[in-house]
């Protein structure tokens, strides 16, 4: 078995990996200020992509589509957030888990009866044509996915490290209380990342589905996986969840082909099981110090 | 006053008589990976029964009995499968059900109808495990469940005919996780084995529902030297596996099961679909006038230019056709009589795939192909090409023209 | 008492006599295959509940236990030819025994890392069963006949009936459990976990024991599912599934054998339900008129915000409009659960037998069973000796946080019988070395030994078993509970009838003797006529000396009590001085952390005064007031002392 077709494999594997990690990487976001996320951020993903697909039918230039589609899905952030998760959060109670998975199952059912259950096709003018790089097979698509994903974290890490919004996200995570009395505005805050963890999963959803086909179930699959790799890296560090989603798709691809294809996702299970019996707060956390 | 009254009575008055009806029931998945085969046989079916009620209905020993659809959706769950099973096995005046895409969803039911006398026509599901359940020695003398479809073991002898005719040698064999996948790859390896061992399988790769790379899978039967790609699965999978396969340069052909012939593959596959194998019963061209009949009947009733499903519609269209002619010769409505009319047709079917001469004969635990209608000769390789299925050879399509004499 | 039996029980009793009856009145083959169906699911939602409703977490793994005893007892009956009852018996084991097994790991996490383990979980066992050919024939499934029992082939009828009597012997075996110090353990580690392991409650060792019992229950459904359908694939135990289990839970209500009940029928007759029109929109309008009612009633009253008193109406209205406008309610069948959920976990969280219960209460008031008589104080609290000698030695003992040296150094040594004061400013570290030596955190350095024996480091469940007991500066109660049942949950060495037996209701005569107990401890304290009162509805003194009862259930050879006096007004200030004393006759060495000067005065024969974690002075009361390094650290400045009284 020559190296080039190993490496060919982890490839492949790495790159399909990033699109992972963009999701996880909406977890992150609201994790960070609420200590929630959006146990059907697969739908909002599935949702943003068929919106795309629709306004695309109206015959906008691409840039603009893919923006329209951005906003829309920062939109439905937002409405996630007023609906399953505000509630939760003033009442400190857990319910947002609950309500998000429901909101969720709400929206694949919208999905289902509006745009039908079949598979389509995701027209995009990034050609699909294999190119030759360092002697691997890539195609155009893939390597768009693996720049948007870098190009949106470096830049939501930016704003966070260099603005003082970024500094509120900070503080409402670590005490919602002392935040507000600060004058930082923790239901502001948290709305804001819910909205950017809704853009970002509407970007997830454009970048994946040429690749994917869009579909009501599309998302499903990739949400499980994308836990596993928010799971491993769960707070603080964007930079953590690339390098999980890299590694997670690599071994998957690995193990599909040394073990055998039906246990492809193997890897990630047993990944987060480990690594949650290890270290809650995830790999890249930090532990917390309780006060009675 | 009066005459109004009157006129009214007399609106009222069929709707009273609707009461005179055969009852039949529709299942299958109408939503899900499966939808377009179930949802297009329905429609096929339905189509059918249209025109026999458009006719007055079927003539039951003297008496025009208009058809009266049950639909019930499985959405490929066994489970929910067995409650529809058993709570139209439970209907008092049942006459049959046809339908059924998934084996799971067979096995998980049909026992129900079987229990209680009703006949069932398996369609279109292909799984030989539906009806080899049956043929054990412990099993069933007299049978209630017929398949009208060509089952997985003609399936895979073609497949395999196919790849041994084109000289294709070496094989990797991929299937999907599913009942029909893993049953699929059994039956491709038995025909191997049965033709002749001629064929080299390389590796045997599966995949998951909802997978969307098959690179892995795909690399390795690239670098072991495969020719040839031998499919069995159903869904938007399959378009994966041939975008893959242009993705890494694989540029052999893929054979497969029949449901390579579904829209969500050759949609998503586009450009990469073409050139792709796959028996067929029924291929949505005019090569014949009934058969030109039922495509545009059917483009109109439901106001789309392409079938989604060719091969299941042209089944649950026949399948009804020939359903209706076991009631006429039963001269009843009662189910048992209708099973024993079915396996002894004498009146031949015209129907929209050929024209079937005594499809089923007396059930024979022994033989299960006693109530399988399909053999080889009905059935033919189908090819896609630039979005559409056309016919692998053009021998093919005279021998399937032919057919329908 | 006749009264209780009748409403409570007889509610119980009719209701089982009716599902039993039932198929002799009705014999449509479907309906008895939806009545089946309903037992399965009862079981299998009473085993969800005890992780969703006693626990609390999001359990989403409770499909996978269905399929691994689907299968489980699939293999034991195909391969090994099993008959009826072993085959559930191995359903119900695997599944108990692999529940343990993930709940090991996966309890140690809170909330969301929780339920995403569980997830985790349920994909790995489809997996596994998918790929495991050569055990459960993978994806071509797994067919199987109902075997006869005792040689005899049950119809479709009896088999019902089999169903419907686990479903009864699970309710009756969950109601003994949770009448029990189980349900008790549960309850406290949901309102306190700090305080549930403080007094030797193990909250993990108990939260795994729930999770195996709830996952083992899900497996003995499992079992039935199995004979019933006769014929099993690995892609029908999803996550799919447990979302609708899940919400078969919620919707019912939770912490509640009857909201398992409404669940299940909901969840096995919501298929029914959606294809029949008039049937779904006088349902959901009973919906629609209920929210508004309940939203209203909310708002006037300002008990909910107004988010959630408009939310369910909109869900429940969209509900009606959708079933008007909709052509086929079946397609939108995940929709209309989603909003129906959505109403009931925003506007009536306590589900609808919660909301029933509370109804019900308020008409039928019951009174409770008397209680015993206390037990005398000698049994529950018996009298040491103590010798005076050390008990309880500290040595170097340092807990720093990062850059914070909370504790920097100390030695103390308590010895036997004393009461030892422990004084210091706001931020000296008293309440820190108490929670470094109770176990809360582990020490950065130094030693600590009881009796000589080196103390259990980190964990408040080792260190109470050894025979120290706390009280907590903010208070820890179990405020949900009773102020008996708070006693009652720290009682030492009460509970010896072990799991199996309780569910038997084997365990009522040792609940009777522990209720005995923890009276007199009640008595002991002063608050015997409040044994009744909820927790969080007694007064704030009344609180204190309630934590004070609990701890003292632990026959604590040491009593540590954080600012048992903050806040208390002069009159029960007065009372906890005596209180304590009497404490101290008994022999129970106590340490005291005070900033009534006078209490300290009037209790302490040996106060040690902190300041900035290192100790500044340490003698007699009078000695360590005087002392000026202790007055600067009051004070701030070195000033002329009062001359004492």
């Amino acid at each position: 078995m020559p190296v080039s077709f190993i490496v060919q494999m982890a490839v492949s594997g790495a790159l399909m990996g990033l699109v992972y990690a963009l999701i996880a990487y909406g977890f992150q976001l609201t994790y960070a200020t609420s200590k929630s996320l959006n146990f059907g951020q697969g739908e909002l993903v599935m949702v943003s992509a068929f919106v795309t697909l629709s306004i695309m039918g109206t015959g906008l230039p691409y840039g603009v589509v893919v923006l329209l589609g951005l906003l829309f899905g920062a939109a439905l952030g937002l409405v996630v957030e007023r609906t399953g998760v505000r509630l939760a959060l003033e009442q400190k109670s857990e319910g947002w888990i609950l309500l998000t998975i429901i909101i969720g199952l709400f929206l694949f059912s919208f999905a289902e009866n509006v745009w039908g259950r079949d598979d389509r096709p995701f027209p995009t003018p990034i050609p699909a044509d294999p190119i030759h790089v360092l002697g691997v097979d890539v195609t155009g698509l893939e390597l768009s996915v693996a720049a948007g994903v870098l190009a949106v974290m470096a830049l939501v890490e930016a704003f966070k490290r260099l603005t003082l919004l970024g500094k509120a996200f900070e503080a409402v995570s670590a005490d919602r209380d002392a935040g507000e009395l600060m004058g930082i505005s923790a239901t502001r805050t948290v709305m804001l990342s819910y909205g950017l963890s809704g853009a970002v999963a509407a970007l997830a959803g454009i970048l994946v589905s040429p690749i994917t086909t869009v579909g009501p179930t599309m998302a499903s699959a990739l949400v499980l996986k994308a836990f596993s790799v928010a799971a491993v890296a769960l707070k603080k560090t964007g930079f953590g969840v690339v390098v999980v989603g890299l590694l997670l798709g690599a071994l998957e691809s690995l193990a599909s082909f040394y073990v055998g294809s039906g246990w492809r996702e193997a890897p990630g299970l047993l990944l987060r099981l480990l690594a949650l019996a290890v270290r809650p707060t995830g790999v890249f956390g930090k532990a917390v110090i309780r006060k009675v | 006053m009066k005459r109004l009254l009157a006129l009214l009575a007399l609106c009222l008055a069929p709707a009273a008589l609707a009461a005179d009806t055969i009852k039949i029931a529709l299942t299958g998945p109408y939503s899900g990976g499966s939808a377009p085969m179930g949802v297009s046989a329905r429609d096929g079916s339905k189509l059918a029964i249209a025109e026999i009620n458009a006719a007055g209905g079927i003539d039951v020993g003297g008496k025009k009995l208009k058809i009266e659809i049950i639909e019930r959706d499985d959405e490929a769950k066994n489970d929910r499968g067995a409650l529809i099973a058993q709570e139209l096995a439970s209907m008092p005046d049942l006459s049959g059900v046809i339908g059924s895409v998934n084996t799971g969803v067979v096995m998980a039911g049909d026992k129900y109808f079987q229990e209680k006398g009703i006949t069932k026509i398996i369609c279109p599901a292909a799984g030989s495990k539906s009806m080899t359940q049956w043929a054990t020695p412990d099993g069933p003398k007299q049978l209630s469940i017929f398949r009208f479809a060509a089952h997985d073991g003609i399936q895979a002898a073609m497949v395999v005919e196919e790849a041994i005719n084109r000289k294709l040698l070496k094989v990797a064999l991929i299937h999907d996780d599913t009942n029909y996948g893993v049953s699929g790859r059994d039956d491709l390896l038995a025909q191997i084995d049965k033709q002749g061992k001629k064929l080299q399988v390389l590796t045997v790769e599966k995949f998951k529902i909802g997978d969307k790379d098959m690179t892995a899978q795909l690399l390795k039967a690239k670098a072991m030297g495969a020719q040839a790609i031998l499919i069995w699965g159903i869904g938007p999978e399959l378009a994966a596996v041939s975008n893959g396969m242009a993705k890494i340069g694989l540029k052999v052909p893929l054979i497969g099961g029949w449901t390579l012939s579904m829209s969500n593959y050759i949609d998503n596959a586009g450009q990469n679909a073409n050139g792709t194998l796959m028996p067929q019963t029924f291929i949505e061209l005019p090569i014949s006038p009934r058969a030109k009949a039922f495509i545009d009947a059917y483009h109109k009733a439901y106001g789309v230019t392409r079938i989604p499903s060719p091969v299941s519609a042209a089944q649950g269209y026949d399948a009804v056709l020939i359903f209706a002619a076991a009631v006429r010769q039963a001269r009843s409505t009662d189910s048992l009589k209708i099973r024993d009319a079915l396996e002894d047709l004498k009146e031949p079917v015209k129907g929209v795939i050929a024209t079937w001469r005594k499809p089923y004969s007396k059930w024979d635990p022994a033989n299960v192909e006693t109530h399988e209608a399909f053999r080889r000769e009905q059935v033919v390789m189908g090819m896609v090409m630039d979005g559409r299925v056309v016919f692998g050879s053009e021998a093919d399509k005279q021998r399937l023209a032919k057919e329908q004499q | 008492m006749l009264k209780r039996l009748l409403l409570v029980r007889g509610a119980e009793v009719a209701l089982f006599l009716a599902l039993a009856a039932l198929p002799l009145a009705v014999t449509s083959p479907y309906a008895l295959g939806l009545l089946t169906l309903l037992a399965i699911y009862g079981i299998l939602l009473i085993g969800l509940d005890v992780t969703v409703g006693y626990l609390g977490q999001v359990n989403l793994a409770q499909a996978a236990f269905l399929g691994l005893g689907a299968y489980a007892a699939g293999v034991m009956v195909t391969r090994y030819g099993a008959g009826i009852p072993l085959a559930l018996f191995v359903a119900g084991g695997v599944a108990t025994a692999v529940g343990a097994l993930l709940a090991l790991p996966a309890l140690r996490l809170e909330g969301p890392q929780f339920a995403l383990a569980t997830l985790s979980f349920t994909a790995l066992t489809t997996t596994a069963l998918n790929e495991l050919e050569w055990l459960t024939n993978g994806a071509q499934g797994l067919s199987l006949k109902l075997p006869p029992l005792l040689g005899h082939a049950l119809s479709k009828r009896e088999f019902y009936w089999l169903c419907m009597l686990g479903f009864a012997a699970v309710w009756l075996a969950m109601r003994n459990l949770l009448s029990s110090r189980w349900g008790r353990a549960f309850e406290a580690l949901r309102d306190s976990p700090i305080a549930t392991d403080a007094m030797g409650v193990g909250t993990y060792r108990h939260k795994v024991a729930g999770f195996a019992f709830g996952s083992g229950l899900g497996g003995l459904a499992g079992g039935l599912y199995a004979l019933n359908f006769e014929y099993l694939q690995p892609h029908g135990f999803q996550y799919e599934l447990t979302v609708i289990l899940l919400l078969g839970v919620v919707l019912g209500g939770r912490k509640s054998l009857w909201g398992a009940f409404v669940g299940a029928t909901l969840v096995a007759l919501l298929p029914n339900l959606l294809s029949n029109r008039t049937l779904f929109l006088a349902f959901s309008a009973a919906g629609l008129a209920v929210a508004v009612v309940a939203g209203a009633r909310g708002l006037l009253r300002r008990t909910l915000r107004p988010f959630q008193a408009l939310s369910p109406v909109v869900a429940t209205g969209a509900l009606v409009a959708g079933g008007l406008a909709v052509q086929n309610t079946e397609d939108w069948r995940k929709a209309i659960f989603a909003l129906m959920l959505f109403s009931v976990v925003v506007g009536l969280p306590e589900g609808l037998m919660g909301f029933a219960g509370q109804a019900l209460a308020r008409l039928f008031r019951v009174a409770p069973p008397p209680l015993p008589p206390p037990a005398p104080l000698d049994e529950v609290l018996p009298a040491r000796r103590p010798d005076g000698s050390p008990l309880l030695v500290l040595t170097g003992l340092k807990r720093w946080f990062g850059g914070v040296r909370a504790v920097d150094g100390l030695d103390l040594t308590v010895r036997a019988g004393h009461v030892h004061g422990l004084i210091g400013p706001n931020g000296s570290g008293k309440s820190t070395v108490i929670n470094v030596v109770s176990g809360l955190y582990a020490p950065t350095e130094g030693d600590m030994t009881l009796r000589g024996a080196p103390m259990p480091r980190g964990s408040l469940f080792q260190a109470a078993r050894v025979g120290g007991a706390r009280t907590f500066q903010n208070l820890q109660l179990f405020s949900g509970m009773t102020a008996l049942e708070n006693v009652m949950v720290a009682l030492h060495g009460a509970y010896r009838v072990p799991l199996p037996l309780v569910c038997l209701g084997l365990g009522r005569a040792e609940e009777r003797r522990a209720q005995a107990a923890a009276l007199a401890l009640l008595d002991f304290v002063g608050l015997l006529d409040q044994a009744r009162t909820p927790a969080r509805d007694l007064t704030y003194g009344a609180q204190r000396f309630l934590e004070i009862a609990r701890a003292l259930a632990r026959r604590p050879e040491i009593l540590v009590l954080d600012e048992p006096a903050a806040g208390l007004a002069h009159p029960d200030v007065v009372k906890q001085v005596e209180l304590i004393r009497r404490i101290r006759e008994r022999g129970v060495t106590v340490v005291l952390i005070e900033h009534h000067m006078d209490v300290v005065t009037q209790l302490c024969d040996v106060v040690t005064a902190l300041d900035g974690g290192r100790k500044i002075a340490e003698g007699t009361p009078d000695e360590v007031k005087r002392h000026p390094k202790v007055i600067e650290a009051y004070l701030g400045a070195v000033e002329a002392a009062p001359a004492a009284g």
